[in-house]
């Protein structure tokens, strides 16, 4: 502990560590090397949390863990294991969700200084929040692949984590996912919505609903209809990739005028011997005898695992081989059909589980720039403590670890850390709930927790569960909203508020968005004259989120801060001579701006290929695909 | 543990290795991870900055990683060095590193050696795929640079100074040597070097000239004296340049032992560049790396 020896700092700088208290956020990739690292600079007051549990895959970079610790919470075993090499330290460790209501202002104020290594939005917007509202200083962090970087956040001093706008997760429109897939991803993403469709409480349909002739001629669910036949393998590969697929080509007028058509399979297909693919590496393709097999393999697992959960219900997850095998072998099936070309198990899971790539080299760098802004920011020097950004490449003066050239300040049209942030919602305010319009828009699209909401000065959602309102089925019309009405919303745990003009808007066609949400009228405005000009193109109009139901929980998944942190590295304007805007000269700017919430996995899983395929291209070249 | 190892480098990947590196090999492809199985590392000096470089080479996946230590764990210790842990009665320092060195991953080969390299024939050195030296003196940089260039090795020199650090890379065979960049006579600054020093070059030459002359690194027990010294080395050269005395006024304050932060930029910097090395790709335009901790800035230059 570098701290405890004299002279290895400055005295003032060096009492500062040793007392300190700090809150790490996350005992991932990023988590455990600056454990570590703050272990080893001397702090001696640590909180760490994490709600997440050790896995296999983790084990190439989270180096306090090893085989025998997988399964056990990973704030725990960081712990103990950093206690190895200074048992000298003061370390409380939570295996918890960071957004619970107990970690609130009074948990926070305890802290000098809070480390976000976190690897999801939601949970980085919400500990944002609760700095800025105890006026704590914190330091954000993320990697992907061999990028990374490292933001410092202070209430009226720097940017703040949601002053500028967030890329939305990737979309596809529901009617190609059901109907008309095109690419690979449409099929995965077509697998997942049918594995919580038989397995799962989905409500969103891919297969068709059926007849059962029991005399009534009885509608039930694909899922009711999978328990009637006890989930017979064979009876489901038929229904799913057959019968369905027959009856998509019975609808008249589907397919007329389109590029995409599925093909009827050979019914010879279904009647073909099973042939062994276990042998297959997980970087091949199998062929569609294959993914048969496989497919009817994995069914007779999934009935297990629903048989020892009592029939309740699965939710998918990348890392049950099971599930992952059932959609590999539904996708590729289904690809198959459509004339899609087959992807390998390993390129499927990269797109399925949403996985970004996490290497120890980029982690610990950035977990130690992370401990230097640290000391930098505990010793008052703030103007020092840019955002520094790590590049895959050095750039054409060599630099690898760039800094921006300020510390860039807080927009002061923020709707989270400006006090007078106000948001435009369109909406149609007779085709919303208060319920819907809490769940959709204030906690999943604007990440509070325990909202209340006035509006012209009357409550119309509130946090105490006492006050009785008894609004939540009305729509916002029937609660005694208008066009134009202000709400007034308040999240007491987050210790934030915003306000929110509401501007009624009608939901003429199904495909309409249920809401959009602007900075002000005049953003709306323009959005609207751009709509007008440009009438939407047929099919790409039913949107849906990609499945963030399944995506992995995306938005709860508190852990390793490598996995997600791209929306960091990538959405972040820079000043003129770092990272990214060096990258976007060389690139296409309309590539830049796609969102990489979800698509990475595809970007990078061509990069890789790129790479591997031409190893003698510049460097400089090969670094714009960040 | 014996029966644990598997052969790293030999037949195909097992199953639960692609399930450890899948993380990775998403990032450089199952080639990638081949390659790097096949690479046998000498590591140099296991102290902070060492006990990082084995960290993140044994979780790669190289072949086999040789610990070159031959002295005995101190006090400063422990402002880096995770691998001993502090109640370990085994003095010598890879010995004391061994064990969790080796739970890093049990399926590369962690091997100790204790035999001090001025002692090691040359030819010790061309078994290995890449040598990477740390904490030793600027002669046996010397030494190790001529033979390893001689010999084709692929050679990394790394040194943290409190909490800043440099590398020196030596992987085409073409640029410098290490005695070329580095000089030990009162010229630091020649001619043969690029006409826009970056600043940190003089800082660490004043820190090898302190090194060569006291025969040790700057030490916090002496901290007072030693920065003068540093002083003293550096001052004429800027006044010859024409740069301000006071530019590297922040830096002495954080130059002692090797501390974390640093470690782990300097240590993840070199074995990145390592593995890229192992993947055919080194970042080849290049020398020498320095790390600014107060200017934040990380950046390659040729030399």
């Amino acid at each position: 502990m570098a701290a405890a020896i004299a002279g290895v700092f400055q005295p003032e700088m060096q009492n500062l560590i040793k007392e300190s208290k700090v809150l790490l956020v996350g005992a991932g990739g990023i988590g455990c090397e600056v454990l570590k690292n703050l272990v080893l600079t001397g702090f001696s007051e640590l909180e760490i949390i994490d709600l997440d549990t050790i896995e296999v895959s983790n084990l190439n970079r989270q180096f306090l863990f090893n085989k025998e610790s997988v399964g056990k919470a990973k704030s725990h075993v960081a712990k103990t294991s950093v206690l190895k090499f200074n048992p000298n330290v003061n370390i409380t460790s939570h295996l918890g969700d960071i957004m619970d209501t107990k970690y609130g202002v009074a948990f926070f104020n305890k802290f000098k200084l809070v480390i976000n290594a976190l690897d999801n939005k939601k949970a980085r917007s919400h500990v944002n929040r609760m700095c800025l509202s105890c006026d704590i200083p914190l330091i954000e962090s993320g990697t992907m692949g061999y990028s990374g970087q490292v933001e410092f956040i202070k209430k009226g001093v720097s940017l703040c984590y949601e002053c500028l706008p967030k890329s939305e997760p990737k979309s596809y429109p529901m009617c190609t996912i059901r109907n008309t897939p095109k690419e690979p991803i449409h099929c995965i993403v077509w697998a997942k919505f049918l594995f919580g469709q038989l397995f799962g409480e989905s409500d969103e349909d891919v297969s068709v609903d059926q007849t059962v002739y029991d005399g009534t001629e009885t509608k039930v669910s694909a899922r009711q209809w999978a328990e009637i036949i006890e989930y017979d393998p064979k009876k489901l590969l038929e229904k799913i990739f057959y019968d369905d697929i027959k009856y998509l080509l019975s609808m008249e007028s589907m397919y007329t005028g389109k590029k995409v058509k599925p093909v009827l399979l050979e019914p010879s297909f279904f009647e073909t011997e099973v042939v062994e693919y276990r042998h297959v590496l997980d970087s091949e393709v199998l062929t569609l005898e294959q993914c048969k097999s496989m497919f009817l393999d994995c069914i007779v697992s999934i009935k297990q695992k629903l048989d020892i959960c009592q029939n309740k219900s699965l939710v998918w997850d990348k890392d049950d081989d099971d599930f992952m095998n059932f959609v590999v072998s539904s996708s590729n099936i289904r690809s198959a059909i459509f004339n899609i070309p087959l992807k390998s198990h390993f390129d499927i899971k990269s797109l399925a589980g949403n996985i970004i790539p996490a290497i120890a080299t980029a982690n610990a760098i950035i977990a130690g720039q992370i401990v230097i802004h640290a000391l930098r920011i505990l010793s008052g020097k703030y103007e020092r403590c840019q955002s520094v950004f790590l590049r895959e490449l050095p750039n054409h003066k060599g630099q690898i670890l760039v800094k921006d050239k300020f510390l860039q300040k807080p927009n002061p049209k923020c709707m989270v850390c400006s006090t007078d942030g106000e948001i435009v919602l369109s909406i149609d305010i007779n085709n919303i709930t208060v319920k819907q319009f809490e769940e959709l828009i204030l906690k999943k699209k604007l990440n509070m927790v325990a909202p209340d909401v006035l509006v012209d000065g009357r409550m119309i959602i509130s946090s105490d569960e006492d006050d009785e309102l008894d609004l939540y089925e009305k729509t916002l019309a029937e609660a005694g909203v208008n066009h134009g009405s202000r709400f007034s919303v308040d999240d007491y745990f987050q210790n934030y508020s915003i306000k929110i003009m509401l501007q009624h808007k009608e939901k003429a066609q199904e495909e309409d968005p249920d809401f959009e949400i602007f900075g002000n009228l005049e953003e709306l405005n323009t959005a609207e004259k751009n709509n007008e000009a440009e009438p939407e193109e047929n099919d790409e109009d039913c949107l849906i989120e990609k499945d963030e139901s399944c995506v992995e929980r995306v938005d709860d998944d508190l852990s390793t801060s490598d996995e997600q942190a791209h929306d960091m590295v990538t959405d972040k304007k820079q000043e003129d001579d770092s990272v990214i805007k060096e990258d976007m000269m060389d690139s296409d700017p309309e590539v830049i701006k796609v969102d990489q919430e979800i698509s990475n996995e595809e970007i990078l899983a061509m990069k890789r290929k790129a790479d591997e395929a031409s190893e003698d291209i510049n460097e400089a070249k090969k670094s714009r695909v960040d | 543990m014996a029966s644990e190892i598997t052969n790293n480098g030999n037949g195909e990947m097992s199953k639960e290795e692609r399930k450890v590196y899948d993380r990775q090999i998403r990032l450089w492809g199952y080639d990638g991870q081949k390659k790097l199985r096949e690479i046998k590392v000498l590591l140099i000096g296991m102290q902070g900055l060492g006990a990082e470089i084995a960290k993140n080479l044994i979780l790669s996946g190289v072949n086999s990683i040789t610990l070159k230590d031959h002295t005995e764990v101190s006090i400063l210790d422990c402002c880096s060095q995770f691998l001993i842990p502090r109640d370990s009665q085994e003095r010598n320092r890879a010995k004391a590193s061994m064990s969790a060195a080796q739970k890093l991953n049990p399926n590369v080969k962690v091997i100790v050696d204790t035999t001090p390299i001025e002692q090691n024939v040359d030819s010790f050195v061309t078994s290995f795929d890449i040598v990477i030296a740390t904490e030793c003196s600027p002669t046996t940089y010397k030494r190790l640079s001529e033979l390893c260039r001689k010999a084709k090795v692929k050679l990394f020199i790394a040194d943290v100074y409190g909490l800043f650090g440099y590398f020196f890379q030596d992987v085409n065979f073409k640029h410098n040597l290490y005695g070329e960049v580095f000089l030990d006579n009162d010229k630091i600054y020649t001619d043969s070097l690029p006409a826009k020093i970056p600043r940190p070059y003089f800082l660490t030459s004043a820190l090898l000239k302190f090194q060569s002359e006291s025969n040790r690194k700057p030490n916090p027990d002496t901290c007072e004296e030693d920065v003068e010294e540093l002083k003293s080395i550096v001052n004429p050269i800027l006044d010859q340049l024409n740069i301000g005395n006071n530019i590297f006024d922040e830096y002495y304050g954080e130059l002692f032992c090797e501390l974390s932060p640093t470690t782990s930029i300097i240590g993840a910097m070199v074995s990145q560049t390592a593995i890229k090395n192992a993947m055919d790709k080194p970042i080849e335009k290049y020398n020498v790396f320095f790390y600014d901790h107060i200017e934040h800035e990380g950046q390659f230059h040729l030399l």
